[in-house]
């Protein structure tokens, strides 16, 4: 989710500020209203807009990877929970998954979720990952190296 | 031989074995002496015999294929 | 975390030492630790119960040494609240603690250790580097005992009565592994156990092996341990079968210890409300094997049941699988790709270097002289452009190196620093940021392979510094920009064989939204699962059965082609083209990935009478023709008769009656009075030397059965081993509790069969009693052993492999279970290796998780670093054959001008094929990249570097030696 305020992304894209509002209004950029005259909307549905509207992909690239590096920058991805207007079944289909357990079970599932697409959240107890597959020496039937 | 005598060694060197050997050594802190000028490749099959010769007539004094 | 650079100062300087877990305690490591050398994340972590300012609020040593500043300890725990679609459980087990119980003495008697204990101290990395000495005194012991199910298959105090499943296996490898430590002929070992339960793909080899290898199996269970002299080694009291008590002194003994729950796990179990087995393990059932009892919450690994790791691994590739099902319309939605500008064209520039020299905080610079080094980098020829940083893989400093490219003009970059095995792709990335190809940096490894590993000799590590950056410099002159191929993915699957494995494949891959077609040989779908009345958790399998070819034909991404099979396969990976013989028409279908179900059936006995005694049959002939009779209700049965049947000694031996089975009846009855079952028919010999997995389960079931319904009915089942493995134990126990006999005999040592008029007698010797016996029997059923599906037509068009056995082989035993050796192939059920109905579907799930890993990118970005043809190459063909992945064919290419047009149809090809063509066209290697691993195999076989390998060709290699040599 990207968080914006309507003058900065107006500067970024090198539009009128009364441009962007009349977007958003017009539903051209579907974006919800959030806390502090600030506006959200889905990565998926900007980038959607970036490439109706025909803005320049490294204008799209500059605003998303600032999004990333900077906490205060005018545009920023916001990483807590997203306000939902339909909590009960929308949240089902979150595209994300969290693994418990950082063995070799845990690895092989956060690897193929995140392959195919999924953001996992991989959780271990301990400082690393491994598990007691790791404490093993050689694995049989080939003797191979666990590590 | 004189005893002084540091031999050059040529090492090519597994990126997935030997090499992460050479990795983990480091973070093990293993001590050896610094003969050997490591060559990383994808495999040690990837070692034409003509590298091995190169080496040796260049000078080399020895060569080391790990993998 | 992210300021840590893995150096170390802090464990060395901390001041506090702890037991280390990890190497179970038998070192030290100190309260700053990292767990183990190759740990991921690779950054040292304070341990909070231990660390001195977290106690007591002093110290604070490593804060001061920290390089980087990395030590923060007001980082401790707080509460994250994240939102998630779906949770995956995987907390795995803990391994059985035996200190508390007395009899095993461990920790009482100091040469007593645990399988744990002993897999640390023969590993490389462990306390003794590999160095394999008892705890007593240090000394190598040479007369080494294992004592099996320690803390398995035992009601008797530690209340774990399942079998483990990994402890026979672990054991043989650890007595293999062991010799490999020891030197001297002298060095003996000697395995305790009760069954070897050798039940996976090709362990039953491993077995067999060991026995040639001298490893002594006792069947016996130590019943006393007692400390040997001077507290050196121990010593065991066992009885033989033979009734004989032996006392025997070992240097070490090893106590292999089972896998349990942890409390951990319970208490996670309760926090995330899911339902756990008898055994606290989670409960799932056999049709959804990773599905817990509260929705979009999974299970998988030893959380689930006690399991070795490739069961482990699939099964996690199977709840990532279910969990991405019930996410689908959420996929992609949370995740981002990369993008980069579009990189300058420098194929007219000079080579400009730019060499960049890591300080590392102290860590290269204390030992070797950066500036010197720094200084002699200037000196190489095209090097532009020389800086020292204190730590050139920082943030910041990919920043100035990107504005160096720029402001210097650059176009090569060096990096003395790290390891490029962690550190290159960063690196790349700062050249792609900066315009550059990203195979225009070279890495030079002055930290693990210089500083840190010559630390008593600074000025030799400085002057081989300089050789490495040189040979860095050298390299990368003679680089060139590696363009990375893109392969779209052609977003559908096949599935061969629609059996339980390739139906449930089927479904999961289209219920991730991507077309599937399901190849069945036969005109029926349903495979094995047919036959099979219950799974070994008791389910009814025909309705589930039902359902599965129900959703198949019924889902509209699912096209079902029966009586079908594959008759040629091209491509590779992510674009595969077959034509497929759908009864006798042939269709051309394309498709990104595969999925082999290919099946197994049971074997045809040849022994035992099969075939010329009806009254002898197999499991499945014996669970479709007689086994109705016991699963009417026991009371609707009352009346009926039940047949004699009886067990007396061979009457060559004598008169002795003992055991006699006394409900005799006559005549008409219906109900069988004495059923015998052989076990491992025709398996675990040499002409089938493997374990089918199931069959000791369905004998052990089915005879439940029969007990249950009729107590007098006598069952006896003759086998080898019985390998109940995991929760199935729990099938031999109560089969023991109703009186079902259970009669080893040796593989030279066969039951001799011989039918009868009115019984079938079953001869054979109790080991236990001594003594031969004879079995009256109205039936004798014939575990047969399960063989594969011919996968020959498989092998050969898609050039993957198989075992001896014929089974399908994975791409590696433990880590790539439901991967094969071809990429974008996978692999579920027996086709792969005998197993049950829950294993079958996990697979089969697994095989969907991973090949939607590939379905689900639109293209593939190729590595660079692959094999290519230089115009040297005349077409000997030799680096064909030793190409392990068959990435390379041979091709007739025209030269420049030829008029292909002329050559049309059949005939041109023809001529194409014999290269003739008046000594105009040539014969050429071509290389396919998606299947190419860039090995460079072919390159070295190649007699006139007519193939190459990108980024490490002849030239980039030799002005490497060259530079080292200068």
């Amino acid at each position: 989710m990207l968080i914006f305020n309507v003058g900065a992304l107006a500067r970024q894209i090198g539009v009128h500020r009364n441009t962007v509002t009349n977007w958003i209004k017009s539903g051209k950029l579907a974006a919800r209203p959030a806390t502090a005259k600030k506006y959200i909307i889905s990565e998926q549905e900007f980038r959607k807009f970036c490439t109706r509207e025909q803005v320049q992909g490294n204008i799209l690239n500059r605003i998303l990877s600032k999004a990333d590096a900077e906490k205060e920058a005018p545009i920023t991805r916001k990483t807590q929970k997203i306000p939902q207007r339909e909590p009960s079944m929308k949240q089902k289909n979150l595209g994300s998954v969290m693994v418990v357990g950082g063995g070799i079970a845990g690895i092989q599932a956060s690897l193929d979720l995140a392959d195919s697409g999924y953001y996992v959240y991989l959780v271990e107890k301990s400082s690393g990952i491994g598990g007691a597959m790791a404490q093993l020496d050689k694995t049989f039937p080939t003797n191979d190296c666990a590590m | 031989m004189n005893d002084n005598f540091e031999p050059v060694i040529i090492g090519f060197l597994c990126n997935w074995c030997a090499y992460a050997g050479g990795d983990l050594a480091g973070v093990s802190r293993l001590q050896y002496p610094p003969n050997m000028r490591a060559v990383r490749v994808m495999c040690s099959g990837m070692v034409h015999p003509n590298l091995v010769a190169d080496a040796i007539n260049q000078g080399a004094d020895g060569v080391i294929v790990m993998g | 975390m992210e300021k840590c650079i893995a150096c170390g100062l802090c464990a060395e300087k901390c001041p506090k030492k702890v037991d280390d877990e990890f190497n179970m305690g038998i070192n030290k490591r100190r309260a700053a630790y990292i767990k183990y050398g190759q740990s991921v994340p690779l950054k040292y972590a304070i341990d909070p119960e231990n660390c001195i300012h977290l106690i007591r609020g002093k110290c604070k040593a490593c804060e001061k040494f920290c390089p980087t500043g990395a030590i923060n300890f007001d980082d401790t725990a707080k509460i994250v609240k994240i939102d998630v679609g779906a949770v995956i459980l995987a907390p795995g087990f803990q391994p059985f603690d035996p200190s508390p119980y007395d009899i095993y003495g461990y920790g009482r008697i100091d040469d007593v250790v645990t399988s744990l204990d002993y897999e640390r101290l023969l590993s490389a990395g462990g306390p003794n580097m590999g160095h394999l000495i008892r705890p007593s005194d240090h000394q190598e012991p040479k007369n080494i005992a294992w004592i099996q199910c320690i803390g398995s298959r035992n009601n008797n105090r530690c209340d774990n009565t399942y079998c483990s499943s990994v402890c026979c296996m672990y054991a043989i490898k650890q007595a293999l592994v062991t010799a490999e430590h020891l030197s001297g002929d002298d060095v003996s070992q000697t395995i305790f156990f009760m069954d070897i339960r050798s039940h996976g793909k090709d362990f039953e080899r491993y077995y067999e092996n060991a026995k040639t290898q001298g490893i002594n199996f006792v069947r016996a269970r130590p019943h006393t341990i007692d400390p040997g002299p001077d507290g050196v080694g121990a010593s065991l009291r066992f009885t033989t079968e033979t009734g004989e008590t032996i006392q025997q002194f070992f240097d070490m003994v090893v106590l292999s210890i089972g896998l349990e729950a942890s409390k951990h796990s319970i208490a996670l179990a309760q926090t995330f409300g899911v339902e756990l087995d008898t055994y606290k393990f989670a409960q799932t059932g056999s049709f959804l094997p990773v599905s817990s009892s509260r929705p979009g919450i999974f299970v998988t690994g030893a959380f689930q049941a006690p399991k070795a790791i490739p069961r482990a691994v699939a099964q996690a590739s199977a709840a990532a699988s279910t969990a991405a099902v019930m996410l689908t319309e959420g996929r992609g939605t949370l995740t981002t790709r990369k993008t980069w500008p579009e990189p300058l064209d420098i194929s007219d520039a000079e080579p400009a270097v730019g060499v960049f020299v890591c300080s590392c905080g102290i860590n290269i610079a204390n030992i070797v002289d950066v500036t010197e080094v720094a200084r002699h980098a200037s000196t190489l020829p095209n090097v532009v452009y020389v800086e020292n940083n204190l730590f050139t893989c920082s943030a910041d400093t990919q920043e100035l190196i990107a504005e160096k490219i720029r402001t210097h003009g650059l176009n090569r970059i060096v990096i003395a620093a790290c390891t490029p095995r962690t550190h290159e792709p960063l690196f790349q990335e700062t050249l792609k940021d900066a315009r550059l190809n990203g195979y225009l940096v070279e890495m030079a490894n002055i930290r693990n392979q210089n500083a840190w590993v010559h630390q008593r000799e600074p000025e030799r590590a400085t002057e081989k510094a300089k050789y490495q950056v040189s040979m860095a410099v050298a390299k990368v002159v003679n680089s060139v920009p590696l363009a990375q191929e893109m392969l779209k993915v052609i977003p559908r699957a096949l599935v061969v064989g629609g059996g339980v494995s390739g139906m449930t494949s089927a479904i999961a891959i289209a219920d991730q939204g991507f077309e599937t077609v399901l190849l069945e040989k036969s005109a029926a779908l349903g495979g094995n699962a047919l036959s099979i009345e219950k799974t070994f958790k008791g389910e009814p399998v025909r309705p589930m059965l039902e359902s599965l070819m129900e959703k198949v034909t019924a889902h509209p991404g699912i096209t079902v082609e029966t009586n079908a099979k594959i008759t040629s396969v091209s491509g590779s990976v992510g674009s595969f083209v077959s034509d497929i013989d759908v009864g006798g028409q042939i269709k051309k279908i394309e498709y990104g990935v595969a999925v082999m179900a290919t099946g197994g059936r049971e074997a045809v006995p040849t022994e035992y009478h099969y075939g010329s005694d009806e009254r002898v049959m197999t499991h499945l002939e014996f669970d479709g023709n007689v086994m109705g009779i016991f699963r009417k209700d026991a009371k609707a049965r009352k009346n009926e008769k039940i047949l004699p049947g009886s067990v007396r000694e061979d009457s060559s031996v004598g008169e002795i009656s003992h055991r006699d089975v006394s409900m005799a009846g006559e005549g008409t009855a219906e109900v069988p009075g004495s059923i015998v079952f052989i076990q491992c028919v025709g398996s675990r010999e040499p002409e089938r030397p493997y374990c089918s997995r199931m069959c000791c389960v369905h004998s052990v079931k089915t005879a439940i059965t029969i007990k249950e319904s009729s107590p007098e009915t006598s069952v006896y089942i003759l086998n080898r081993d019985i390998r109940t493995y995991g929760v199935w134990e729990k099938h031999y126990q109560r089969a023991r509790e109703l009186g079902v006999i259970f009669i080893r005999y040796g593989v030279h040592d066969k039951p001799r069969v011989n039918p009868e008029q009115d019984y079938i007698s079953v001869k054979t010797i109790d080991p236990i009693l001594q003594m031969p016996l004879e079995i009256h029997a109205d039936f004798l059923v014939l575990a047969s052993g399960v063989v594969p599906n011919d996968n020959s037509e498989i092998i050969q068009l898609f050039k993957c492999s198989a075992n001896e056995d014929g089974f399908l082989n994975e791409a590696h035993p433990k880590l790539r279970p439901v991967d094969m050796s071809v990429d974008g192939l996978f692999l579920a059920g027996m086709c792969n290796y005998p197993k049950p109905i829950d294993e079958s579907i996990e697979q089969a799930m697994a095989a969907a998780s991973r090949a939607c890993v590939v379905l689900s990118k639109e293209t593939m970005e190729l590595d660079a670093i692959k094999s290519f043809v230089t115009e040297r190459c005349d077409g000997c063909a030799l680096c064909l054959d030793v190409c392990p992945y068959n990435a390379i064919s041979l091709k007739t290419v025209e030269p420049p001008g030829q008029d292909t047009a002329k050559l049309s149809g059949g005939q041109g090809d023809e001529l194409k094929e014999q290269g003739g063509l008046n000594g105009r066209a040539k014969k050429q290697i071509i290389t396919d990249p998606a299947l190419c691993k860039g090995c460079g195999i072919c390159f070295a076989t190649c007699p006139k570097e007519g193939i190459m390998v990108h980024g490490f060709t002849m030239n980039e290699l030799k002005a490497q030696v060259a530079a080292a040599l200068a």
